[in-house]
């Protein structure tokens, strides 16, 4: 796209995740492909059990290997080095060191019974060399990174003597003591309250113009897409169904759901009382009981006859430059002049 | 990290039940006496096997006077047969008679002789004393009884056996019998050489609860099985839990094949009765070398005692492995067997703990249930040893062998249940208000 991108560092292509379960082998995520540039936030959104967490831990490994099936043609380039098929040994050394990931959950995410200082350090110990000294240094340090008030006191405490927004910070600290590449965020404020979720999404922003890590954030909360995202990546039912800059999704959404998402979130300042809030009718289908055609048909306002039987790829169109799986993409552009018309 | 530990929130709720406390306490001195006798040799095998006195002697409570009758005869004839043996062997038997720290006198061997010679004088009077107050009412009685018309032979006896029982009785509460028989009593204790300061102390210690059928202390009996007890308490329950827990835990960590083979091995393992199980594995060993030590026990303790540790640890690392931060420490990129070791094993700490104050007691009750069917401790005292000794004393009305091994017995058992109970309500997060 634009030329003073530097080159992904991660590049997620065709990536399918099964599972085997009582009901047969079920396909969660089907031909996902993401590209992620370092300094840069790519936010994966989509409601719940459309694939998001399927995709980071496909990307970490971290599914049950004797359920879960990625197929032969899924790649994960990281580096040279094919995270989908490669080794446990060399998926080890890439976890924590080069690429790192903060859990939805910051009450349960870290080990009840050790110290804060404890676990810190044991991730340092791992990863680098550094002396017990340097350990304790280094942590105290991150802690202050991430801004937890009195860091040297905090070490000695266990996690259930914090709260949810510094554990959460302690979670981020641990994930960056290594200096990863890629820092992976599954949900990371979604059980925190709006003033802590706002400290922790400025937080990652800040670190992220600090150390020049690339952020992968997995939310369904498209106002921290807004906030953080440099470029985001929608989900359906197991499907990426259009990506774009943060800008073009919101300004320019092509795909129906992008947009019946983005009206279903209340606005404020906009005067609409005794108008009732756009909701996406219907659920998410089963994976056990997916349609033929496009996904989203059955839900879907404008489907025609052929989203029902036949599958869109996910292409660019004539109107933009930018990929969407739709049959008929909304040219935004088009729309607003015919409305304007109509009003 | 100890007084940090002390200051802990937990320690402080533990120390503020006096009864916990208490039990620590409690506990503390068995495991003091435990280590002092399996360390240090506080008490041998040989001291509990010594004789310090006359047989079935209790020393709580005033003693009859026809066993302090036979006291002294026992005493007497000891010496007597010693003094007898052939002139270069005295010396010796002499020596063997010492009652552990009550040794005999050292006065020249003839004083000793006429000694007790003098005391056989007197006990022979008394004896004889005795036998005539008892016969002499037992015929009087039967004599009377023939007068009055009365030949039922039956009540004839038991008539005349009460008489004669009243005139005994009455002979020997009378002041001339029991003055005859305090000098009887000083003449004996003159034999021995006299006790002063700590071998004093120590003789009681050795009396203080009494003697059992073969006059061995059963004090010194009681207290040496603390030790066994706390040393199979603590073995098999130590290598059961260990063992169980982290095979529970490879189990539900690993799943599949491993999981299978653990579950298949409890299920099987405890579908057999487990005292029979515990009979069977000790018999197997009778006739071995290993028979006389604790081998047997362990190990048919152990290869009972490990199942409950292993289903409760298996159930909780099967919910622990869901739990993010054991994600999140494989995002870290630790391998798998450090999570098991370092994240998921100490989260099941609690339970290892409590399964071992619970395994540590049924060790201890069920060794005395296995010593009682004489499959258990072989060649030293156990308390339940002393219970299985005791059996023929209790139908004589002596009870304090029995007493003593379930007394200890049931303030070390009842102490680490408070203390189990404590520990769980002060430590265990989920009670944690």
């Amino acid at each position: 796209m634009s030329a003073e991108r530097p080159a992904p560092i991660l590049q997620v292509q065709n990536l399918t995740t099964s599972f085997r379960t009582d009901d047969g082998i079920l396909t969660a995520i089907e031909d996902v492909s993401i590209d992620v540039h370092p300094g840069e936030t790519l936010g994966i959104v989509g409601e719940s059990g459309c694939g998001k967490s399927v995709t980071s831990k496909s990307v970490m490994r971290l599914l049950p290997p004797a359920t879960s099936i990625l197929s032969p043609e899924s790649k994960i380039m990281f580096d040279g080095l094919n995270l989908a098929h490669c080794s446990e040994k060399d998926m080890r050394s890439v976890r924590g060191a080069r690429i790192a990931m903060i859990f939805q959950e910051p009450m349960t995410s870290l080990n009840p019974v050790f110290t804060v200082g404890w676990q810190l350090n044991e991730a340092l110990s791992y990863h680098t060399d550094l002396s017990k000294s340097g350990r304790r240094k280094r942590s105290i340090e991150m802690l202050r990174l991430v801004e937890m008030p009195n860091p040297e006191e905090r070490l000695d405490e266990y996690p259930h003597q914090l709260s949810g927004g510094m554990r959460q910070r302690v979670m981020i600290a641990m994930a960056l003591c290594c200096e990863p590449e890629i820092l992976i965020a599954d949900e990371p404020t979604t059980a925190l309250d709006v003033t802590i979720q706002a400290q922790i999404l400025k937080l990652m922003e800040d670190l992220k113009n600090k150390l020049n890590t690339a952020i992968i954030l997995i939310t369904h909360d498209l106002g921290v897409v807004a906030q953080v995202a440099d470029h985001v990546c929608v989900m359906y039912a197991g499907r990426v169904i259009e990506k774009g800059t943060v800008r073009e999704i919101f300004h320019t959404p092509q795909h129906p759901y992008t947009r019946a998402l983005l009206e279903s979130i209340p606005k404020s300042g906009r005067r609409e009382h005794g108008k009732r809030l756009p909701t996406i009718e219907g659920v998410v289908p089963a994976l056990n009981d997916l349609p033929p055609g496009c996904r989203f048909a059955a839900r879907c306002s404008i489907a025609e006859e052929q989203c029902i039987h036949t599958e869109p790829d996910l292409k660019d169109h004539a109107f933009s430059d930018r990929p969407v799986r739709c049959h008929i993409p909304i040219n935004q552009t088009a729309e607003v002049a015919g409305s304007k018309g109509q009003a | 990290m100890t007084p940090k530990f002390l200051r802990s929130r937990g320690a402080k709720k533990f120390f503020k039940s006096r009864l916990a406390t208490f039990s620590l306490f409690v506990i503390g001195i068995y495991t003091a006496i435990g280590i002092a006798v399996l360390f240090f040799d506080a008490i041998t095998v040989d001291d509990t096997l010594q004789r310090v006195g006359p047989d079935s002697t209790p020393m709580i409570g005033e003693q009859k006077i026809e066993k302090r009758l036979r006291d002294a005869d026992f005493h007497l004839a000891r010496l007597e047969s010693a003094l007898n043996k052939k002139e270069e062997d005295v010396e010796n038997a002499i020596a063997n008679l010492a009652l552990a720290e009550r040794g005999i006198s050292d006065k020249p061997r003839e004083e000793l002789k006429s000694e007790v010679a003098r005391g056989w004088e007197l006990y022979d009077e008394l004896a004889t004393q005795k036998d005539d107050a008892e016969f002499d009412a037992f015929d009087g009685k039967k004599k009377e009884l023939k007068e009055q018309g009365i030949d039922d032979n039956e009540q004839v006896q038991k008539l005349a056996g009460n008489a004669a029982d009243e005139a005994v009785e009455a002979l020997v509460t009378s002041e001339d019998f029991v003055g005859s028989l305090e000098e009887l009593e000083g003449i004996v204790a003159a034999l021995y050489r006299p006790l002063t300061g700590w071998d004093a102390t120590m003789y009681n210690l050795r009396r203080s609860i009494g003697t059992d059928r073969q006059g061995r202390s059963i004090s010194i009996r009681a207290l040496f099985s603390i030790k066994i007890a706390l040393q199979i308490g603590v073995v098999s329950a130590l290598i059961s839990v260990i063992f169980g827990s982290l095979l529970g835990a490879a189990a539900a960590f690993y799943g599949g094949l491993i999981d299978h083979l653990v579950v298949w091995l409890y299920s099987t393992f405890s579908s057999i009765p487990s005292l029979i199980f515990l009979i069977v594995i000790s018999y197997r060993f009778t006739g071995t070398q290993w028979e006389s030590s604790l081998l047997p026990v362990y190990v048919a303790f152990c290869l009972t005692f490990w199942i409950g540790p292993c289903r409760i640890v298996r159930g909780e690392v099967l919910k622990i492995k869901e739990l993010e931060y054991v994600q999140a420490a494989t995002a870290v990129g630790f391998g798998k067997f450090y999570i098991l070791l370092k994240h998921v094993v100490p989260n099941t700490m609690h339970l290892m703990f409590i399964n071992f104050s619970l395994l540590f007691i049924g060790a201890i009750k069920s060794e005395v249930i296995l010593s009682f069917l004489g499959l258990g401790v072989k060649n030293q005292p156990s308390w339940g040893i002393m219970i299985r000794d005791s059996g023929p004393e209790v139908v004589n009305g002596f009870f304090p062998q029995l007493g003593a091994a379930t007394v200890f017995m049931f303030i070390l058992v009842i102490s680490f249940n408070v203390l189990s109970d404590a520990l769980q309500d002060a430590f265990d997060p989920k009670h944690v208000s």
